[in-house]
């Protein structure tokens, strides 16, 4: 019988509250060959393989058809996946690792409390300095895809790879668009978040690939997952 | 499909050289401006969308090109490396290939465009005239004898905001959200309503500048909050939007009437030789008669080219989604079994030259012709 390949976050916080999870709900993880191995084995569910990945890869992964399922954060899911793209599903959202997508501007815009303000500053910014207001972020669909959604196109993306709250403070970027939980990275930087501008409510969640989500063993995760959730 | 068999390619060759015999028997010089292009100048133009459509890719030295998405701006960019004089009149044709993203009409991601850009023209309306009597002349001459005409002109809309009573910045607005009809009617409809502007978490701040000096207000509360200044823009700057914000809640409200004539002016649509009985309704004043003038002459210079202006439809809304375009518009489609397939179209811009760094504004009206989709329309 084929095995399917479950993903999971190779370090960090995620990988923690991940096998916590699964340990929860009776499972436990494997690891195979030497200790600090990538590959492993799930308990209790018989033909489930694990793949620990970087969680920024897992979306692209699945995409890829190189897993069937993963837990990865939602931001990364929505950042790699189009709304429209059906090849991946959302199938459990599992709760740990809450964090909000937000677009945060400087505090010292003290005219600036929502997208339709950027929208008007985004003109006369043009012509005023004669380029366009910058966006630092890593999460360029997203940004993009909200963006678009409230009207607002007279912008740039700057890649942002590492410690995005200090583009603006840095002259690298006028705005931001990252990640946050409590929010007091954003305060300490001198950035607040727009009224409306919140992109996304992130947790993590168990990703699949849609022709692998009636698999009886991904059923039986996802049955499982959702009652520990 | 994986590319063109040789007997596609020399079908498309012979359908591209028709429509360029035109375009040069009237006197525009064949260029062929650059297909890898600095990716800034259409960012920088049309913002991130952009990129939604456009290959963009890094060379080697880390900075963004791009393969060019239509070849309107890369003639542009041509004429301002070429000409001495941005403003002296040009007149430039070109045939090759553009590339975007598949969209959902699944046209293909490389296609063969064919097209005129007037720069300076000494008489612009007759230009526009004329550049909508080549597109027909071209795509006559490839062998498309049932299409249709359709244009709008951007010019009448702002003549008709310019006479309509409000303040210039709200203006600036309902030009800047002209593109987004949701958004435009949203707009004006808050500008009716007056003070009933939602609060939101800067409301406070726009209060106190309502009661007194802005610029005192901003400054003192950076001061109080030690705020640091980032983000590139100045004091004077965020006090003036605040003082614009405060004036927006004390401003008389838009009359209902004046909202109702430009809804009403945007709804018009009709044959085109005919609709100035639909202008000759709404209520606008100087410049909107003005405009109307330049519209009868448009269609007077239309007739003097052979044209018949009572088969051509007008739409006040044509060309809300084509941010460049400044004045008249125009579309043509061809009439298929399966409905209308659109195969040119072209118009007015006259703030692109100078959006790319002309010292003067250019006038510039064009037209493009999508040759793939025209030769699949005639096969």
């Amino acid at each position: 019988m084929s095995v399917i390949t479950l993903a999971i976050p190779s370090k960090g916080r995620l990988m923690e509250a991940s096998a916590g999870l699964l340990e929860k709900a009776g499972f436990t993880i494997d690891r195979l060959g030497a200790d600090r191995g990538y590959r492993g084995v799930l308990r209790g569910l018989e033909g489930v393989e694990i793949a620990f990945l970087p969680a920024s890869e897992i979306a692209q992964n699945l995409r890829d058809g190189k897993v069937d399922l993963g837990v990865t954060g939602q931001d990364l899911l929505s950042e790699k996946i189009a709304p429209d793209d059906k090849a991946v599903q959302l199938l459990v959202r599992l709760g740990f690792g809450p964090a909000d997508v937000v677009v945060a501007v400087p505090e010292c815009w003290l005219d600036v409390a929502t997208m339709a303000d950027l929208d008007e500053i985004a003109g006369s910014f043009y012509e005023r300095h004669g380029r366009r207001l910058r966006v630092a972020t890593k999460y360029h669909n997203l940004t993009r895809r909200f963006f678009a959604g409230k009207g607002v196109t007279g912008y740039r993306i700057v890649e942002s790879l590492g410690a995005t709250e200090g583009a603006p403070a840095a002259g690298i970027a006028e705005i931001i668009v990252d990640i946050t939980t409590t929010g007091s990275t954003l305060a300490a930087n001198a950035l607040k978040i727009l009224d409306d501008g919140v992109i996304l409510k992130s947790c993590a969640v168990l990703a699949g690939r849609s022709g692998k989500v009636m698999d009886r063993r991904a059923v039986r995760l996802i049955e499982v997952l959702s009652a520990f959730t | 499909m994986a590319g063109k068999s040789s007997a596609e390619l020399s079908s498309l060759e012979r359908q591209n050289t028709a429509l360029m015999a035109v375009f040069e028997r009237a006197g525009f010089d064949h260029i062929a401006p650059d297909i890898i292009q600095p990716a800034d100048i259409f960012l920088e133009r049309s913002g991130e969308d952009i990129r939604a459509r456009t290959f963009v890719f890094t060379d080697p030295s880390g900075a963004e090109m791009c393969l060019r998405p239509d070849l309107t701006v890369p003639a542009c960019r041509y004429h301002l490396s070429h000409a001495e004089n941005p403003a002296a009149e040009r007149r430039y044709c070109y045939l090759g290939p553009a590339f975007r993203f598949p969209d959902e009409l699944l046209s293909p991601q490389e296609f063969t465009q064919a097209g005129l850009e007037w720069f300076g023209a000494p008489e612009p309306i007759a230009a526009e005239a004329r550049v909508l009597k080549l597109a027909i002349s071209a795509l006559e001459a490839a062998g498309l004898s049932r299409y249709r005409v359709s244009f709008g002109d951007l010019g009448l809309f702002s003549a008709l905001l310019g006479d309509t009573e409000m303040p210039e910045r709200w203006r600036q607005r309902l030009r800047h959200h002209f593109w987004r009809p949701h958004a435009f009617r949203e707009l004006l409809d808050s500008f009716c309503a007056g003070r009933g502007a939602k609060r939101t978490s800067v409301s406070p701040i726009v209060d106190r500048a309502a009661a007194g000096d802005a610029l005192a207000v901003v400054e003192a509360e950076i001061e109080a909050r030690k705020l640091p200044l980032v983000g590139g823009r100045d004091l004077p700057e965020i006090a003036a939007r605040l003082a614009n914000k405060a004036a927006d809640r004390q401003e008389t409200p838009l009359e209902r009437a004046k909202a109702d004539t430009l809804n009403a002016y945007l709804a018009i649509a009709g044959e085109a030789s005919a609709i100035d009985a639909q202008f000759a309704v709404i209520a606008g004043g100087s410049r909107f008669k003005g405009a109307r003038d330049d519209y009868a002459k448009r269609l007077f210079e239309m007739e003097e080219l052979g044209l018949n202006p009572r088969r051509f439809h007008f739409a006040a809304g044509f060309g809300r989604e084509l941010e460049y375009y400044t004045g008249f518009t125009f579309q043509i489609e061809a009439d298929t079994p399966h409905g209308p397939v659109a195969v040119a179209g072209g118009g007015r811009y006259d703030n692109l030259l100078s959006d790319m760094g002309s010292p003067m504004r250019v006038p510039a009206v064009g037209c493009a012709i999508h040759t793939d989709r025209l030769k699949a329309v005639l096969a």
